[in-house]
């Protein structure tokens, strides 16, 4: 009886606990923030090979090759001038870039171009928030850009905790 | 015997020192010359690269010329593919693409197979391995180059690039023995003498390799003795001061070896190009066989020319290497075999020149005319070479077309008519294409960026948009406002204004998108007013025209003069959604020796709210579908595409200005000097700007233009711009800024619960 009591115990207290976790991965999954490999197969022809011009301009920034990284998002708009990932991509380049201030038109494009096709997901916009901060931050904008940080990484804290999204957390 | 000795002695040193100021002076000359820049290189302009990706339609950027035009020479299917050659199967292309050292993104070679269906390509893979690839990049091509009065173009190599096959050849024909000579080779002066002696008349030349550069550097090509002398003379001079490789890298580099078009083909890394589409480190034994004997003659021995006199004089070459022991005679007989490879003639592209002369005039002032002409700048250019093609055509067959239509438009011996085309990508403000005149051979006139003409129409949208655009202090209208298109007066300094339409109706109370879509003027000039002049100016100048304004009630519908590139900028803004780009034709300047010079990087600036453009687009959208415009869907093309037609007073001027997502082009059509044209321009101009963006897009554009966030779309009475709700007879949708849609509700006065009501039944 008492062993059947403790049993039940156990049982309900790792249904809590899963619901708890379940709940928390819930809104962790929610948020998860975005990574260009899950858009990669998305869109028109024109937004594949752009996408995937950004993901070689990512490998190229993940091993500090600026110049190619530069060149792949270049040429990424210019087979799709409306793909928002692109943007994206070269506003990461540009916060860790020596004026990174030139990022901040690139995410109002970001933004702009995914809200006006309802895209604009909540994993996206914790890049936007981050690197907004991260900019504003390193262009001596310090308050505004640590709460901007720091909004980002409570909401994805795995990514966003060194308040730095690396070329490998976004491809 | 005394006194003559003593003048003989007075004359030989008077001789001597003549001789020896004579030898010194010959020197100055050498070391000059050798010591200094030894080349004028002159700058070249290259387009941007072509992206090939998986989806893209290969008819439409015509991928076979592309290749044919880059120097791919067919191959026969096999394993090994050597770099720069390509084969066009059934269904399927194999391209082993060059390296390429982009500034900004250098490219490996890569040996690919593309399949292909119909029209566009399914999948590329890369060779060995077969591994799936998401795009390639082709090397840029030449758009044309800044060259010196001489028109010498010359692609300078070092030695070590140089295969050693290459020297053999043309030591083999041109001086076998210059390892060992001095700068004159004796035994084949008289070799020389003997075989024309035999001969008759003059069959062979003695000079030795250093004696023909020092003919090209520092004489003129007249045969007189003195000539002859002061070549020896300076032969042995360079051979004194410079080792074997400096000379030899020299003649390399000056020999004179063809012609492409007007240009003058110097050196082996140009002629390289020229008839193998290739690097000199890639030539095979039996191209540089070929090269080594077109020295000869140039023109005669080309295989553009003459394919057999080619193939037989290169295989004298490789004969004379085996006889010399330079091959072996496997070498020779393999070489010998080979059927002439050549790359396709590459013609000067004076289509681009406009594009070249604004792309010089945007330059930074150091690079003067000189300076480029001399010092082998590569200028990465934003052209597209493809569009380029397409708009040069859209235009003159468009201006061709208009004269057989209307032969009153062409006057023997007087002006002819006259058009320019612009093409901007939007969000980068890249200038893709421009043709400046109809024949830049017989005008260099460029009428899109050094002409102003009266904008007419494609004016208006600044005014509509300074009424539209909120908190500026002006009357706000919305898209469901009413205009008054009544007779109109106005007193001005110069009397009074009374603005007509074109058909000189009036129509009463107009829309604002009727009075757009139909260009009326009224209605235009009235708003202009009410806004203020001033702020009209200072839109249309904050989103991109550059010109003086003048602050006249006239203004509203385009008195104002401006050139068809502003104008290209302006609604390149509104396609952007209100954020201005700075116009350009070039990335980036790289010196010869590879350093970037200059790069040009992307830069926004938000001019307009993403709101008010939208709302300008949604009007201008409204041009193409209902209005002035329509015949651009009459002529085929789907998709999204705004635009403005514009005819000046008099139809003196002929505008049509359109976008696409991605795309901005104006056409302007007239008289250099103004008269009238007599054709409407949704006529004239409008047609050539459809047959460019076919070309350029397909007949389906690709994209939309949504409304971004601070746009709603809401159902209105047309007849009244009341918010339709429910039980409202009539109903269209419509576009406006957050908390400016109409407070009037049809059916009227349903308000509080109703209206509630009625909103949540549309939407259910």
């Amino acid at each position: 009886m008492r062993g059947a009591r403790t049993a039940q115990g156990v049982c309900l207290g790792i249904a809590v606990c899963l619901l708890v976790g379940c709940a928390q991965l819930g809104w962790r999954f929610g948020e998860r923030p975005l990574r260009l490999t899950d858009v990669r197969g998305e869109g028109d022809a024109p937004r594949r090979a752009s996408l995937q011009l950004v993901l070689e301009g990512l490998d190229a920034d993940a091993v500090d090759d600026a110049r190619r990284a530069r060149g792949s998002y270049d040429r990424a708009i210019q087979v799709d001038p409306t793909n928002p990932y692109a943007y994206l991509a070269l506003a990461r380049h540009e916060v860790d870039g020596t004026q990174p201030d030139r990022a901040l038109p690139f995410l109002d494009r970001v933004e702009a171009l995914l809200s006006a096709h309802g895209d604009l997901s909540p994993g996206v916009e914790v890049h936007l928030i981050g690197l907004r901060g991260q900019a504003y931050y390193a262009s001596g904008r310090i308050d505004q850009g640590v709460t901007l940080l720091e909004e980002a990484r409570v909401r994805a804290p795995v990514v966003w905790s060194d308040g730095h999204l690396s070329a490998e957390e976004l491809r | 015997m005394r006194r003559a000795g003593r003048v003989a002695a007075a004359l030989a040193f008077v001789g001597g020192f003549a001789v020896a100021s004579w030898v010194v002076r010959l020197d100055r000359i050498v070391v000059s010359r050798f010591e200094g820049r030894q080349f004028r290189v002159p700058s070249r302009v290259l387009s941007a690269p072509t992206i090939l990706y998986p989806g893209l339609d290969w008819r439409r950027i015509d991928l076979r010329q592309t290749l044919v035009r880059l120097g791919y020479r067919d191959h026969p299917a096999g394993s090994d593919m050597p770099v720069g050659s390509l084969h066009w199967g059934r269904g399927r292309v194999r391209v082993h693409l060059r390296a390429f050292d982009h500034p900004s993104r250098p490219e490996p070679a890569r040996d690919i197979v593309m399949a292909l269906s119909s029209d566009t390509i399914e999948r590329i893979v890369e060779l060995p391995g077969g591994r799936e690839v998401g795009a390639v990049l082709l090397e840029p091509e030449l758009v044309g180059a800044y060259y010196g009065p001489d028109r010498e173009q010359r692609d300078l190599i070092h030695l070590s690039e140089v295969p050693p096959h290459l020297i053999h050849a043309v030591l083999s024909v041109e001086d076998q023995r210059f390892e060992t000579h001095h700068g004159v080779d004796l035994r084949r002066i008289l070799g020389a003498m003997l075989a024309n002696l035999r001969a008759g008349s003059i069959r062979q030349g003695g000079s030795t390799l250093t004696q023909q550069l020092v003919k090209n550097f520092f004489l003129t090509p007249e045969r007189t003795l003195s000539r002859k002398l002061q070549e020896a003379v300076m032969a042995l001079l360079v051979e004194a001061r410079y080792d074997k490789e400096a000379i030899l890298e020299s003649y390399l580099n000056e020999i004179y070896l063809g012609q492409r078009g007007a240009t003058a083909i110097h050196g082996v890394g140009e002629a390289t190009r020229l008839y193998f589409g290739k690097s000199v480190e890639d030539l095979t034994v039996g191209e540089s066989a070929l090269l080594a004997a077109i020295i000869q003659s140039p023109n005669r021995i080309s295989p553009h020319r003459d394919a057999e006199l080619a193939i037989d004089r290169r295989n004298l070459v490789l004969a004379l290497m085996r006889r010399q022991g330079r091959i072996s005679d496997s070498t020779y007989l393999q070489e010998r075999d080979e059927p002439l490879r050549v790359a396709a003639i590459t013609r000067d592209l004076g289509q681009a020149r406009y594009f070249l002369d604004m792309l010089r005039r945007q330059l930074p002032t150091v690079y003067a005319p000189e300076l480029l002409a001399s010092e082998g700048v590569r200028i990465y250019s934003t052209l597209d070479l493809r569009l380029q093609r397409a708009a040069t055509e859209a235009l003159v067959q468009g201006l061709v077309e208009a004269e057989l239509t209307h032969p009153e438009l062409v006057t023997p011996g007087g002006d002819r008519l006259q058009g320019c085309l612009v093409a901007l990508r939007p969000q980068t403000g890249e200038v893709l294409a421009l043709v400046g005149g109809r024949d830049y051979g017989l005008s260099q006139f460029d009428r899109c960026t050094q002409a102003r003409r009266q904008a007419g129409s494609v004016f208006k949208p600044f005014v509509y948009i300074a009424a539209l655009e909120p908190d500026r202090g002006g009357p706000s209208i919305t898209l469901a406002s009413f205009l008054d298109d009544s007779p109109y007066a106005l007193e001005t300094p110069q009397g009074t204004w009374q603005p007509q339409n074109y058909d000189h109706e009036f129509r009463g109370r107009v829309s604002v998108r009727e009075a757009v879509e139909r260009s009326l003027n009224v209605p235009a000039a009235r708003l202009g007013q009410e806004v203020g002049i001033e702020r009209v100016v200072e839109v249309a100048a904050r989103l991109g025209i550059t010109s003086d304004l003048p602050e006249v009630p006239s203004l509203a519908l385009g008195t104002a003069e401006v050139s068809p590139f502003e104008v290209a900028q302006a609604y390149a803004t509104l396609a952007n959604g209100g954020v201005r780009t700075t116009a350009h034709t070039f990335e980036d300047l790289v010196n010869g020796e590879g350093e970037t010079l200059e790069r040009r990087t992307l830069r926004f600036q938000r001019v307009l709210d993403a709101g008010t453009a939208y709302l300008a687009t949604s009007l201008l959208e409204g041009v193409v579908e209902r209005g002035t415009a329509v015949r651009v869907r009459a002529m085929g093309l789907t998709g999204p595409i705004a635009g403005k037609t514009g005819t000046t007073d008099d139809e003196y001027d002929l505008w049509f200005v359109g976008f696409t997502p991605e795309l901005v082009a104006v056409v302007w059509v007239g008289f250099d000097k103004p008269r009238s044209i007599g054709v409407q321009s949704s006529h004239l101009a409008l047609p050539i700007w459809v047959r460019f963006v076919r070309e350029a897009l397909g007949t389906e554009i690709r994209g939309a233009f949504l409304p971004p966030a601070e746009v709603t779309r809401v159902d209105i009475e047309p007849s009244s711009g009341a918010l339709a709700l429910a039980g409202c007879p009539e109903r269209r949708p419509e576009f406006f800024l957050h908390h400016t849609e109409p407070d009037e509700t049809c059916p009227r006065d349903v308000g509080g619960p109703g209206r509630v009501i009625g909103w949540l039944r549309d939407l259910l």
